[in-house]
């Protein structure tokens, strides 16, 4: 397979502040790729550099094939863009705003527009500057995907949509990949786009933290578990538990004829269910994994190594103190 | 596609500002041009004016008031028209590449398949129009009024005038532009025309005070465009020359410009 977007040693400056730092990343044809990261991180950077709306500092990027400024009008033609701060005002209508669109961007199918509007519920017969911003979103999303570009680059899709609209752009998403469309997308919560993305990159302060498929992070999971055993299993359990190294934040409760236990199991499920199968087990919950969570402990990780270059490899307690320091700020 | 897609866009978003413009333009005409006989022509106007301190008279341009040219200079090309289509050219100048691109629609434009010379060029061609158009409506309707209001304008030399009007106000629409392409910044971009504007406006009233100082007029694009009395002498091809001489410029200046730098938001 190709790469739709490559970048090597990618670096760009405004000023002394590195924006991005020395960035490698390969996006393959055909797959949802997303970037993960607090504000500041840099995404947007990445995603105007992809565009030429930035030019680098050091570094290359290729889209499609292309250097982006070599590219031209051409190559940004087969791009579809949300900007982060989709700004739209004038009291054109969202119909005719987008006819202006499809104009200078590749050609639309007739009726697309209508189609992808209807989709997402937007009224393209309202004037741009009465909108509200999820239905401003909604019309940066319809031009984006108006011709079938295929490359979609969406910085923040998902801000301002409602939870409905938003399981729809997922399913918009998988079509355009099913179709062979290749998504670049950013998101500062990994939870809106882990059902959608493929591979998933953490970046932080410019710089890449981690690449990773879902499938591996859904493997490093953090799972949040539930356990009700009759009243008096509780030594027993509570040692079988303390045996697993993957176990954490054990703690018990009394309920009237049993004890409730609630953990932290993190990796593979398996050696705990083996380990309370003895047990005389009343009700068990286990919570759908929370990929951030798990991505906020690498970050964790990483980004001590990182800051700390100095220090030596980090005990868990102190990726996990990372992550909640990350995650408060 | 078809052509100029963002040469048409500009247009139709602007049309209603335009509008507006177009019957300022028209008001200021319609209120000042048929008083030429009750005031230029009139002998009490006259004898006001002597007694009026020379250098005033001469800064606000009323010492050829008492011709149908004059007139029609001091009042429409050399100070209401004049006003008006500055601002104009200053607001339309700053908003075509420093305004877009602040308020961040210019980043969204050249996501699509369009270069950044094309966004330039076909803006700056939107702003000359819309320029152009608030000249001729102005020409036409002197041209209805110069024989009921008396004023006895010869039409080649009203062409001049126009020409004149057009060029000193494109000049400082495209001060506005290339200040944006280069800088990005609105502030900017508008500082730079109106400074242009009035510091030219300013050097031809003090250059019109002496002798001494008429060199000061050599800077002036105010002056480059009416030193020579168009509309009584025709046209001045050489300051002509040099106003849209140096509005070209600016345009390539401003092509190159955004073409080599960030997009900023």
């Amino acid at each position: 397979m190709t790469a739709a977007v490559e970048t090597a040693a990618l670096t760009k400056r405004f000023g002394a502040r590195p924006a991005l730092d020395a960035v490698d990343l390969q996006v393959e044809e055909g797959t949802v790729f997303g970037v993960i990261g607090p504000n500041g991180a840099g995404k947007t950077t990445l995603m105007r550099l992809m565009l030429d709306i930035l030019r680098p500092t050091s570094g290359s990027v290729r889209v499609l094939g292309e250097d982006p400024r070599a590219g031209g009008p051409a190559l940004r033609r087969r791009i579809g863009f949300l900007p982060g701060e989709l700004r739209l005002e004038g009291r054109i209508t969202g119909r005719e705003l987008l006819r202006h669109f499809a104009e200078i961007s590749g050609p639309a199918e007739r009726g697309a527009a209508d189609a992808i509007a209807d989709r997402l519920g937007l009224d393209l017969g309202r004037q741009v500057r009465t909108l509200s911003k999820g239905n401003k979103q909604k019309l940066g999303l319809v031009q984006a995907f108006l011709h079938r570009p295929r490359l979609l680059v969406l910085d923040e899709p998902t801000s301002g949509l409602d939870p409905l609209v938003q399981q729809e752009f997922l399913a918009m998403l998988r079509e355009a990949r099913q179709g062979g469309q290749t998504v670049f997308l950013s998101s500062h919560v990994l939870s809106e786009i882990q059902q959608a993305a493929d591979r998933v990159a953490i970046l932080r302060a410019g710089r890449v933290v981690v690449v990773s498929d879902v499938e591996s992070l859904r493997q490093t999971a953090v799972r949040r578990i539930r356990l009700d055993v009759a009243a008096g299993a509780e030594p027993e359990l509570r040692a079988a538990l303390d045996a697993l190294p993957n176990v954490t934040g054990l703690s018990f409760g009394a309920e009237d004829h049993r004890v409730r236990a609630a953990a932290t199991v993190e990796g593979a499920i398996d050696p705990f269910v083996k380990a309370i199968a003895r047990f005389p087990v009343q009700d068990l919950t286990v919570e759908e994994p929370d990929l951030e969570e798990s991505v906020l402990r690498l970050y964790g990780e990483r980004m001590g190594d990182v800051e700390h270059p100095a220090h030596p490899p980090r005990s868990r307690h102190g990726a996990h103190r990372g992550a909640r320091e990350r995650s408060t700020r | 596609m078809t052509a100029v897609p963002l040469l048409r866009r500009s247009l139709a978003s602007g049309w209603r500002a335009l509008l507006g413009w177009s019957l300022g333009v028209a008001a200021a005409l319609l209120l000042y041009l048929p008083l030429f006989p009750a005031i230029g022509g009139n002998a009490d106007m006259r004898e006001l004016l002597d007694t009026l301190p020379p250098e005033l008279v001469r800064t606000i341009g009323y010492d050829q008031i008492t011709t149908g040219a004059g007139y029609t200079q001091s009042t429409f090309f050399g100070l209401m028209g004049f006003l008006l289509l500055t601002i104009a050219a200053v607001s339309w100048g700053t908003a075509a590449v420093a305004g877009d691109e602040e308020n961040g629609a210019l980043e969204l434009t050249l996501a699509h398949g369009v270069s950044r010379r094309q966004v330039v060029l076909e803006r700056s061609a939107a702003v000359a129009a819309r320029l152009a158009w608030l000249c001729l409506l102005s020409g036409v309707l002197i041209l209805l009024l110069n024989g009921p209001a008396g004023l006895d304008l010869r039409e080649g030399n009203l062409a001049a005038g126009i020409a004149a009007l057009l060029g000193v106000t494109l000049l400082t629409a495209m001060v506005a532009i290339a200040v944006g392409a280069l800088t990005g910044r609105r502030a900017f971009a508008l500082g730079a025309a109106a400074g242009v504007a009035v510091l030219g406006y300013a050097l031809n009233a003090i250059g019109n005070q002496t002798e001494d100082l008429a060199w000061l007029k050599d800077w002036s694009p105010y002056a480059w465009a009416f030193r020579e009395a168009p509309l009584v002498n025709g046209a001045d091809w050489g300051g002509l020359a040099l106003l849209y001489g140096l509005s070209a410029a600016l345009l390539v200046v401003a092509l190159v410009a955004l073409d080599r730098r960030d997009i900023t938001g």
